[in-house]
């Protein structure tokens, strides 16, 4: 018991507690529709294209959130732009932008700012030595991700379900999309601090795409999910603690134990009845 | 099969009808036709022939760029099912349900009545069964079908079906056209885009596209060994000294 109650005690823990909470349930309700939508290598390449942003933040004087927050929607933006006429397919587009934001980040801090501070943070993230700005982010995201999920979970069902023939049924199709890759980027900007920006499918892919290989309806798929991001962070937190570990990793590393118990289960021979009545 | 002479209002009209895509060249001209309760036309045309254009006009995704389209009631349209992912997490009872979505407010759950009736609709195109199975799931004759009750939980006036009987087993194929002259007698207004030309003499009128409107008019009048050249171009292939004719297609996507 004191392996649980004594690290709650700590400020710090209680702290990165809060937030990765928080961040499970942001990362954990629109991760289902990163998986859904198959948005995995956008929601990772976000995370990297921060990093011009993050490199200028701290010579101009910004808060790095907001400079993240802005290289990610900018991101998000072009993206549309570039895929709105429909000659470069969205992943080359991701892949193309990716490579850009990381590139001018390279050259923006090794000539230009000679900068190392926003590499750090860019790459591991902190999440056992957060500020107030961190932690308020999470809890923001983690509200504006409830009450999304609650007001768009329709337009975005019948989007990804079928785009063609989803504005003839009267839903904001477009301005759906939109609403969902900016709050995508807000989110991640959010988790970069906790995990860094090579782990944000942590808390954003990994527990919506065990939930899929669990459950097959939309209300227990997003509810499994945001348990199993909540579960894992918690108990990867407690690992980086008594271990010694970098929290980041040791979240992903449960993360990655969890789906490939829930894939052998998925897999498993009594169950394998039950899947081939479905695809039949 | 004529349609009921009592309802002369026209509840489809279109005149003079362009369409684009963005600034570049219309790929549909000149379509001029109107359709009255109850009709069902068959829409005729290889693939780029302006068939997919025509029905995202019909819906108002794109502005015509001249001419006007008028319709009473709303629309509906009712895609191939393989268009859609059939990997989603959705229920056939769910896919019905979207069919209330636009009359449904955005802080709010779907209400009881639509539920009510897309359990019915279901029921309707003989899905009653399975309500609850996955979408994904069904063969692709239900899954028509499904996509039929949704358009009936709609409501419209007037549908748009994008070749309902491609790919479908001959028992969904007798339920899907039972249900299709029940909408009829109705007073719904059909368009059914098809490559089959034996089928399309069954409906009430053809509409023949080629980029522009070849024809309109009763089947038996309309689909000549001209028009249908005209049509198809090369890929058309007359048989029985041409009285039957066949539209070769290549799908090239």
């Amino acid at each position: 018991m004191r392996w649980l109650t004594d690290p709650l005690s700590a400020p710090f823990m209680q702290r990165a507690l809060l937030t990765a909470l928080a961040l499970s349930i942001a990362g954990g309700l629109l991760g289902v529709w990163i998986v859904l939508r198959r948005l995995a290598f956008f929601a990772h390449a976000v995370g990297s294209a921060t990093f011009p942003g993050l490199v200028v933040a701290g010579p101009w004087g910004i808060a790095p959130q907001l400079a993240a927050l802005v290289a990610g929607l900018g991101f998000a933006g072009l993206l549309t732009r570039v895929t709105r006429s429909g000659a470069t397919s969205s992943d080359a587009a991701t892949g193309l932008l990716l490579a850009g934001a990381l590139a001018l980040g390279s050259v923006l801090a090794s000539d230009v700012y000679r900068s190392g501070a926003g590499v750090d943070r860019l790459l591991f993230g902190t999440l056992l030595g957060l500020g107030d700005a961190d932690v308020w982010l999470a809890l923001a995201v983690a509200l504006v991700a409830a009450a999304a999920t609650a007001a768009l979970a329709r337009t975005w069902l019948a989007t990804g379900f079928d785009p063609a023939a989803a504005r003839a049924l009267g839903v904001p199709a477009g301005r759906g999309d939109w609403l969902l890759l900016a709050l995508l980027a807000a989110t991640v900007v959010a988790v970069l601090p906790a995990v860094g920006a090579l782990l944000v499918s942590t808390l954003l892919v990994v527990p919506a795409a065990t939930a899929r290989l669990l459950t097959s309806s939309l209300g227990s798929l997003l509810a499994t999910s945001v348990a199993l991001a909540a579960a894992e962070s918690v108990t990867g937190l407690l690992l980086a603690y008594h271990l010694d570990l970098p929290p980041g990793p040791a979240i992903a590393l449960v993360g990655g134990a969890v789906f490939a118990l829930a894939a052998l289960a998925a897999a498993a021979p009594w169950r394998r009845g039950a899947r081939a009545r479905v695809a039949a | 099969m004529s349609a009921p002479a009592r309802e002369p209002a026209a509840r489809l009209e279109v005149a003079g009808l362009a369409a684009a895509y963005g600034a570049s060249a219309p790929a549909l001209r000149e379509v001029t036709f109107a359709a009255h309760a109850g009709q069902a036309i068959a829409v005729l045309g290889s693939n780029g022939g302006g068939k997919t254009t025509l029905f995202r006009a019909l819906l108002g995704e794109l502005p015509p760029v001249t001419g006007t389209v008028a319709i009473a009631g709303t629309t509906a349209y009712v895609p191939q099912t393989e268009r859609s992912r059939l990997d989603f997490p959705v229920s056939a009872l769910d896919v019905a349900l979207m069919g209330a979505y636009a009359r449904t407010r955005w802080y709010r759950r779907v209400a009881a009545a639509d539920r009510a009736l897309a359990r019915a609709a279901l029921e309707r195109v003989g899905l009653g069964e399975q309500v609850a199975e996955r979408f994904g799931a069904l063969s692709g004759g239900q899954r028509q079908r499904v996509l039929v009750a949704r358009a009936l939980v709609q409501d419209a006036a007037v549908l748009l079906l994008d070749e309902p009987f491609a790919g479908v087993d001959a028992m969904s194929e007798d339920a899907i056209m039972r249900i299709l002259d029940e909408l009829r007698a109705e007073g719904r207004v059909l368009l059914i885009a098809t490559h089959d030309i034996e089928q399309a003499r069954r409906w009430d009128r053809v509409l023949c596209l080629r980029g522009e409107q070849i024809a309109y008019g009763p089947p038996a009048q309309t689909l000549t060994t001209a028009v249908l050249e005209a049509t198809y171009g090369a890929e058309i292939v007359l048989l029985d000294d041409g009285t039957r004719a066949v539209a070769v297609q290549h799908h090239a996507h």
